[in-house]
C-alpha cells in the first residue's frame, strides 16, 4: 500500500544564506530568496552579478559554498534527483543538440524523462502546436533563427510538465515582437499553474513578473512586486505638473518633493514626488494656484523599472527591502 | 530506455559528422595501403638472430661483418640453438647464426671450427640470400684470420627449418589491425563527452534524471558499433587484397579484437572525461598511441629492449594484442593456448570499462 501524501506549500523555492566563492572571488554573497508557488518570479541584474551562478546551484549543477537550497522541499544537493523530475530548465546559453533536429532533440529529452511511444509522440506534437514550431520540425536544430533556438529549448524544458520552469535569460538576443509572444507563453503557462523563475535584461519584461528580486555583485538588493519598488526608490508616487510661462525653482516652495524642473515649449514641467498622489494632490495645487502661477495639466507619471534599475545599482539608493 | 536513447542519438550524430565518418572509413584503409606497399612486395632486409655462445672476441668481428651486411638485419639475440631455431621456426625471423662456445679458442689454436646457420628453407629467394650473405663473411674472416693464426679455419654448416611462410607484410599484419583498433576509437571516443560540454549541451543533459553510466555506457555501445566494422573491413582487406592468411580459428581473432576494441574504447572515454577541450582530448589520444606503437613488439623485439623499456612494453596492451592476434594468425593457435594475453586483454578493458564513470562528475563546476 503505497501511502502518497501532498505536500501543500506555500514556496516553491526558498534559499538562505547562499554563498558560492570561485577562489577569493565571491560571486554570490549570502543571498537569501524566496519564490512562492504559482509565482512568475523576475531575477535582475547587471552583468556577473551572480544570476546564472544562483540558478546554476539551485539546479544542483553547482555545489554551493555555503548555504541551504530548498525547490519545493527538496535539499540541494541532497535531493537532487527529486529536484530533476518536477524543474524544467533553459541554460543561458542555447544548450540543445544543433546536428539533431526539432523533434530528434524533444524525442532524445522525453525519452531520458522516461517517456515513450504514443505518449511521448502526442506530447511533442502538442508542444510543437503549442510553440508553433510544427513546420520546422524536421530542421536540424543549428539551423534555426534565434526566436526559434529559444521556443525549442523551451519546448524542451516543458517535456515532462514541470511545476517549476527555471529560465536563464529565455529572450537574450530576440526581436521585440518575438519577446513577447514568448511571454504569452509563460503567462499562459502560469496560468495553467506552473511556478516561473526567470532572469532577463528586459525592464518591460519585468514589468510581467509577480515578483522582482534584484542582484548587484553577488547580492540580493532589493526585492518586490514592480510597483512596491518603484515606490520605494523613489519614496513614493511620481506626478509630472507643467505650469505656463517660464517659472525660477526659487518662485516655488514645494523644493522638498521637486525632484526635477524642465522647460519644455516655452512651458515649465515639474516633477514631484508625493508620498501618496491621491491625497496630496489637490493641495499642491491649490498650493501653485495661490502662489499665481498657471498650471496646464497634473498627472501621475508611470516610471519604468529600467530607472528603478539604475538608482538600485549606481548605489542612489542603500540596500532596502519592502 | 535511456541508455539506448543516448545510443541512438549518438549514431544520428556521428552519421550527421563528415570528420567521423571519413575517419572510421579512411583509416583502416590507408594504414593497410601503407603497410601494403612498404613490406607487401618483399623488398627490405631479411631479419635474422643471432646466437652468440663464445666468450671471446673473435665472434665478435664475425658479427660486426654480419651487422655491416646490407641485405640482412639483426632482429632478435637469442640465448641458445633451441630458442635461436624456435624464433625461426615461428617466423619471427628468416634464419637464426649460432656462434659455438670456444669458437675464439679454438681458432687461437689452429683448429677449425664451425658456425651453424639454422634457415628457413619455406621461401627459397630469401634462403639463398642468406646462404650468400654468410659465405661472403666467412670468406672475408678466413682472410684476415689466416695472416694471423696458421692453420685454423671456419666451417659453416647449415640446417634447414620450415617456418610458416610468413611474409613481410603478414609479420606487419598483427600490428596494423591493432593500430586501427587503438587509434581509430580512442581518437573518436576521446570528444565524446568533452564535446558536450565545450557546446553547453552537458547541462541540459545532466538535468534530464539522466545517470554517469547511461552517458558512458550509451555512447561507447555507439562508437562499438561504429568501430566493430572498422575492424572486419580491416581483417578483409589484408585477407582477399593482401593474401594475408588467418590460420587460427577467425572467431578467436575476434575474441581477441573485440577485447583490445573495447579497451581501446573505454580508455578514450577516460580522455574525455579528464579533458577540458576537444584539442586537449585529441592531443592525449594520439600522445598514448606513440608508445602504444612504440611498445608493441612488432616494430622492435621486447628482447632487444633495455629493462626498463621492457617492463613498460609489458604494461602496454598493444603489445599482448599484438603477440595474441600474430598467435592466432601466423601460429594457428586458439584461445585457450594464449590465456597470458587474454587475461592480460580482459583486465585492461575491465580498468578501462569502469574507470570512466568513476570519474565523471554530473555537474558543471
Ligand atoms: N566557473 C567560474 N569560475 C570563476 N568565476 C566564475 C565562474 N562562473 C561565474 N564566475 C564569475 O562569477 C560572477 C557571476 O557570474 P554569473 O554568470 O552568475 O553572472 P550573471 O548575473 O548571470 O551575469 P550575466 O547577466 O552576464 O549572465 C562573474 O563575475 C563571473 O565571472
Ligand atoms: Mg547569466
Amino acid at each position: 500500500m503505497v501511502l502518497v501524501i501532498t505536500r501543500l506549500m506555500e514556496y516553491a523555492i526558498e534559499i538562505s544564506g547562499l554563498t558560492k566563492k570561485f577562489g577569493d572571488f565571491v560571486a554570490v554573497d549570502r543571498l537569501d530568496l524566496r519564490v512562492k508557488v504559482g509565482e512568475i518570479f523576475g531575477f535582475l541584474g547587471p552583468n556577473g552579478a551572480g544570476k546564472t551562478t544562483t540558478i546554476r546551484m539551485m539546479c544542483g549543477l553547482m555545489r554551493q559554498t555555503k548555504g541551504t537550497i530548498k525547490i519545493y522541499g527538496y535539499s540541494i544537493p541532497e535531493e537532487r534527483s527529486e529536484l530533476i523530475k518536477i524543474t524544467g530548465y533553459m541554460a543561458q546559453r542555447f544548450s540543445l543538440y544543433e546536428d539533431l533536429s526539432v523533434y530528434e532533440n524533444m524525442e532524445f529529452f522525453g525519452k531520458l524523462y522516461g517517456l515513450n511511444g504514443k505518449n511521448l509522440e502526442n506530447r511533442i506534437i502538442e508542444l510543437l502546436e503549442f510553440l508553433d514550431l510544427k513546420d520546422v520540425k524536421n530542421r536540424l536544430a543549428g539551423r534555426l533563427s534565434g526566436g526559434m533556438k529559444q521556443r525549442l529549448a523551451l519546448g524542451v524544458a516543458l517535456i515532462h510538465r514541470p511545476k517549476l520552469l527555471v529560465l536563464d535569460e529565455p529572450t537574450a538576443g530576440v526581436d521585440p515582437p518575438i519577446r513577447r509572444a514568448f511571454w504569452e507563453y509563460l503567462r499562459g503557462l502560469n496560468k495553467e499553474g506552473t511556478t516561473i523563475l526567470v532572469t532577463t535584461h528586459y525592464m518591460d519584461e519585468a514589468e510581467n513578473c509577480d515578483r522582482i528580486g534584484l542582484m548587484n555583485r553577488g547580492r540580493l538588493i532589493a526585492e518586490g512586486t514592480p510597483r512596491e519598488l518603484k515606490k520605494m526608490v523613489f519614496g513614493g508616487d511620481i506626478v509630472e505638473i507643467v505650469l505656463q510661462g517660464y517659472v525660477q525653482e526659487g518662485a516655488l516652495n514645494e523644493t522638498a518633493s521637486l525632484k526635477e524642473l524642465t522647460y519644455r515649449d516655452g512651458d515649465t514641467v515639474l516633477r514631484l514626488v508625493l508620498k501618496d498622489a491621491s491625497k496630496e494632490l489637490p493641495a499642491l495645487l491649490r498650493r501653485l494656484d495661490d502662489i499665481g502661477l498657471r498650471v496646464l495639466s497634473a498627472e501621475p507619471i508611470n516610471v519604468t523599472l529600467e530607472e528603478v534599475f539604475i538608482e538600485l545599482v549606481t548605489g542612489r539608493v542603500e540596500k532596502a527591502a519592502v | 530506455m535511456r541508455l539506448m536513447a543516448v545510443v541512438v542519438k549518438e549514431l544520428i550524430q556521428l552519421r550527421r559528422d563528415p570528420r567521423s565518418l571519413v575517419m572510421i572509413a579512411m583509416i583502416p584503409l590507408i594504414v593497410m595501403l601503407l603497410f601494403g606497399v612498404g613490406y607487401g612486395g618483399g623488398m627490405g632486409k631479411i631479419s635474422i638472430a643471432v646466437v652468440n655462445l663464445d666468450k671471446g672476441s673473435l665472434s665478435w668481428t664475425v658479427l660486426d661483418s654480419i651487422m655491416k651486411t646490407p641485405s640482412v638485419y639483426v632482429k632478435a639475440y637469442a640465448n641458445s640453438i633451441e630458442e635461436g631455431r624456435e624464433l625461426v621456426k615461428e617466423g619471427i625471423v628468416s634464419a637464426a647464426v649460432v656462434i659455438p662456445e670456444g669458437f675464439t679458442e679454438e681458432l687461437m689454436r689452429g683448429a677449425s671450427t664451425q658456425v651453424l646457420v639454422i634457415v628457413d628453407e619455406s621461401i627459397t629467394t630469401i634462403s639463398s640470400t642468406i646462404r650468400n650473405a654468410m659465405l661472403a663473411v666467412t670468406y672475408k674472416f678466413q682472410q684476415e684470420l689466416v695472416r694471423s693464426v696458421q692453420g685454423s679455419s671456419v666451417e659453416l654448416i647449415y640446417s634447414s627449418v620450415y617456418g610458416p611462410k610468413v611474409t613481410n607484410l603478414e609479420a606487419f599484419t598483427p600490428l596494423v589491425i591493432g593500430i586501427v583498433l587503438q587509434l581509430v576509437p580512442t581518437s573518436l571516443i576521446s570528444i565524446a563527452i568533452c564535446k558536450e560540454k565545450e557546446r553547453g549541451t552537458f547541462e541540459q543533459l545532466i538535468m534530464s534524471p539522466i545517470s554517469r553510466f547511461d552517458i558512458i555506457f550509451g555512447k561507447l555501445l555507439a562508437f562499438f558499433i561504429a568501430t566493430i566494422a572498422d575492424m572486419l573491413i580491416t581483417l578483409m582487406v589484408a585477407v582477399w587484397i593482401f593474401d594475408v592468411s588467418m590460420r587460427g580459428p577467425l572467431i578467436d581473432a575476434m575474441v581477441v579484437s573485440t577485447l583490445f576494441l573495447l579497451g581501446s574504447l573505454g580508455l578514450g572515454m577516460l580522455i574525455s572525461v579528464l579533458s577540458r577541450n576537444q584539442l586537449q582530448a585529441n592531443q592525449a589520444a594520439i600522445f598514448i598511441f606513440i608508445p602504444a606503437l612504440l611498445f608493441s613488439g612488432a616494430l622492435m623485439p621486447i628482447d632487444m629492449l633495455s629493462p626498463s623499456a621492457r617492463i613498460l612494453a609489458n604494461l602496454t596492451p598493444m603489445y599482448y594484442f599484438v603477440s595474441a592476434f600474430r598467435d592466432i594468425m601466423i601460429k594457428g593457435f586458439g584461445l585457450w593456448q594464449i590465456t597470458w594475453q587474454l587475461f592480460a586483454l580482459s583486465v585492461y578493458m575491465m580498468l578501462m570499462m569502469v574507470s570512466a564513470p568513476l570519474v565523471l562528475r554530473l555537474r558543471v563546476d
